[in-house]
């Protein structure tokens, strides 16, 4: 009975406190409003007179978790700069967001007027027709400058030569290191000219496992293997995307590489242990100082400057043959029977190139804008840590787009068989030649 | 003597099994409830520990700073109490005529009925909505409660369940003028009471719990159900543990309580259907 009374009692307080929680959101949205409303610059307003008024919906991932309040800011802005359009946004956490898409596009009249894609996913929409061919738009828009983009970000939004959406961020993998790890074992900080052989023996010389610390520290998975692969010249597919090639010599000497740093120069913790197959336990072992060269993503930024007590860097990945690095890139998409093209688009514009939007998400730390304006980017590199924050934009200069290879629409299906394949031979299943023979004889299936 | 004590042992090592198993059962419940008050790097610490470092409220009010959680768990309430006590409904009614009305063809409509069973919801899910769009109720309540409101299962346990009822109880009526409502709602509705309940409860759960149905139908976070709103917790790249425990906490006390009240009729129902939930 005692219990019972207890389960009640916290569930009365928990209520009540939620409610007390309801009217502070309330509260630092109003303010939010305020804010942007005084904020907001002039640079593109005089864009819409020729649009009629129009409600477009609006259906996105990358605000979840923690960045729904920039989200806002940035529409509410959007609004007084362009009275006409309204947009009705709603964001969906990102594992159930392609769920939601799809089964709303799949109602024809109920999907979303535009839609945040990622690059890897961006080609099935493309494919099946699904979204709008921005080509003719971009094209009679005197406003936009695409030089203001980074080319090939502006490009990864391209289908068979046309236009088909706009890259608005991007989130890019690099090196991050223990600078004070290094320093205690007097070791020289990693350069842009480092390569495979550099970080190894560094990684021995860091290697501490009386203490616990590890030189290094590399998830091993699709993205992490396709960018790998790339620095030793290996690829999935032959350049006209016809032939598989995931089993060349590059790749499972790639591969191999990946898998010795654990098992046989053990620089690295076991695939087994806790540090991989526990939930953010690789993280957690960064801060806590027994990691000494984790790569992971500039969407740690926020939770390294909270949380870790020792001086911190990053790094561009050593290479071997050649750099490599991979990012994940998303960009927003008009639905084939959106409403208003011409609305769209001016949303789409927004989101990638005004000031003010790209000025939020480097402020609220949200992710790295792709404009090419060295004046906005250098406010970004000024927000440290880390202090070699210019990193994330140098990672585009050897950039490894996702293979999607001649079969854009199945990027889901070849990030699985690799996938699968690359655990087996993590898991000692598998050689690394022998996954790597498992995968060419799935991937040609599936091209054929 | 000898005896006695053999059976005192064979007790003692029933009891020891049963402990052991119920902990493997709660132990991830309890799990739960002490990640909802450990800090984020507490949460994740390795190896794990099993109490928090100090007990306290942060990881509620921060959930309950980034979401409207009373309005999810009003939503929540709402749409699972309504649909629980429609369906109930709709499934009696449907039962007493497949049980005890005669009529054309009856066989054939109860066991299409019976096969919607077979059919998996995700099936069904796009035609639903685009069902539900062409209605005009998309992203409102009456679209959540909806679906909820018929369930094959619910009118074969009901009719099993009827179809024990002396019919001599019908027929009197019927000969002192009473009308087929007035049979069902006063004279079978209270003798179904254990197959109500039952019915009820499995209801209750698949509706507080349903998870893909809001997210499609659903389009604005004041009309979001606890699930569907506490899945915003878990972002794409990092993911606050504690927080999510802290609200898996919040949406599993109020199924808890019900638990706590109806579980005499809960166990009653497992042995009387053979499922859960």
């Amino acid at each position: 009975m005692a219990k019972k009374i207890l389960v009640i009692v916290l569930c009365g307080i928990l209520v009540i406190s939620s409610f007390v929680g309801c009217g502070n959101t309330k509260n630092t949205s109003d303010e939010s409003t305020v804010q942007s409303s005084t904020q907001s610059s002039a640079a593109a307003a005089s864009e819409t007179k020729a649009v009629a008024p129009v409600e477009l919906s609006f259906l996105e991932n990358s605000a979840n978790g923690g960045q729904e309040e920039t989200l806002k800011t940035m529409i509410a802005d959007f609004n007084t700069k362009n009275p006409n359009i309204k947009i009705k946004y709603e964001i969906v956490a990102y594992k159930d967001y392609y769920t939601k898409l799809n089964t709303l596009l799949s109602a024809g009249k109920a999907a979303p007027d535009i839609f945040e894609v990622g690059y890897e996913n961006f080609g099935q929409y493309a494919a099946k027709g699904m979204i709008k061919d921005l080509t003719a738009l971009a094209a009679s828009d005197k406003n936009i400058n695409t030089k203001n983009m980074k080319k090939l970000a502006y490009d990864a939004f391209k289908y068979d030569g046309k236009q088909y959406g706009m890259c608005t961020d991007y989130t890019g993998v690099v090196m991050f290191y223990n600078k004070d790890l290094f320093d205690s074992k007097s070791v020289a900080y990693p350069t842009a000219s480092w390569t495979w052989k550099d970080e190894l023996e560094a990684a021995q010389k860091l290697t501490d496992t009386a203490k616990g610390i590890w030189g290094t520290v590399a998830p091993l998975q699709t993205y992490e293997f396709y960018k790998t692969i790339a620095q030793n010249g290996g690829s999935f597919w032959s350049a006209d995307g016809k032939n598989v090639t995931i089993n060349n010599k590059e790749s499972v000497e790639a591969l191999q590489w990946m898998l010795d740093k654990s098992n046989k120069y053990k620089v690295q913790p076991s695939f087994t242990s806790d540090i991989y197959t526990q939930p953010d336990a690789d993280v957690k072992a960064f801060i806590d100082g027994k990691i000494a060269m984790f790569r992971t993503g500039n969407w740690q930024f926020g939770n390294f400057e909270k949380n870790v007590k020792f001086k911190w860097d990053i790094a561009l990945e050593p290479g071997n043959t050649s750099k490599g690095h991979h990012f994940f890139a998303n960009g927003l998409v008009v639905s084939k029977d959106a409403k208003n093209g011409d609305a769209a688009w001016v949303f789409l514009k927004y989101m990638s190139t005004d000031v003010f939007a790209t000025n939020q998400r480097i402020e609220k730390g949200w992710n790295v804008p792709v404009l090419n304006n060295e004046e906005i980017m250098s406010v970004y590199y000024k927000k440290t840590p880390p202090e070699s924050k210019k990193v994330v934009t140098d990672i585009l200069d050897s950039l490894v787009l996702p293979p999607l290879g001649a079969v854009p629409d199945k990027w889901s299906e070849v990030s699985k068989i690799v996938g699968d394949e690359l655990d087996k031979a993590k898991f000692g299943k598998a050689t690394a030649q022998e996954a790597l023979d498992a995968a060419k004889i799935k991937l040609e299936e599936l091209i054929k | 003597m000898i005896l006695n004590k053999r059976a005192r042992v064979n007790k003692i090592c029933v009891q020891i099994i049963l402990l052991a198993t119920s902990f493997l059962m709660i132990f991830p419940l309890l799990w739960m409830f002490l990640g909802a008050f450990k800090n984020n790097n507490e949460v994740i610490q390795m190896p794990p520990t099993l109490l928090p470092s100090s007990v306290n409220f942060d990881n509620f009010k921060t959930i309950s700073e980034l979401f409207p959680i009373g309005r999810f768990l009003f939503n929540s309430v709402f749409v699972a109490v309504i649909a629980t006590l429609l369906q109930v409904l709709f499934c009696a009614m449907a039962a007493y005529a497949f049980a005890k009305i005669k009529f054309k063809g009856r066989e054939i409509v109860f066991t299409i009925f019976l096969v919607t069973m077979m059919i998996p919801s995700q099936l069904t899910m796009i035609t639903l909505y685009r069902i539900f769009v062409g209605l005009g109720i998309s992203n409102s309540y009456l679209g959540l409660i909806l679906p909820g409101t018929y369930n094959a299962l619910g009118i074969f346990l009901m009719r099993q369940h009827m179809s024990t009822l002396s019919d001599s109880f019908i027929e009197a009526a019927l000969v002192d003028g009473s009308t087929q409502f007035r049979i069902f709602w006063r004279i079978i509705l209270p003798l179904c009471k254990p197959a109500l309940a039952t019915v009820g409860i499995l209801g209750f759960m698949s509706a507080w719990n349903t998870f893909l149905w809001p997210l499609i139908i659903i389009s604005d976070t004041n009309l979001s159900t606890l699930p569907l709103g506490l899945s915003k917790i878990q972002g794409r790249w990092t993911t606050e543990w504690n927080l999510l425990m802290a609200g898996d906490v919040i949406s599993t006390i109020p199924i808890l309580i019900v638990y706590l009240f109806t579980q005499k009729y809960f166990i009653k129902s497992l042995a009387h259907s053979g499922v859960k939930g």
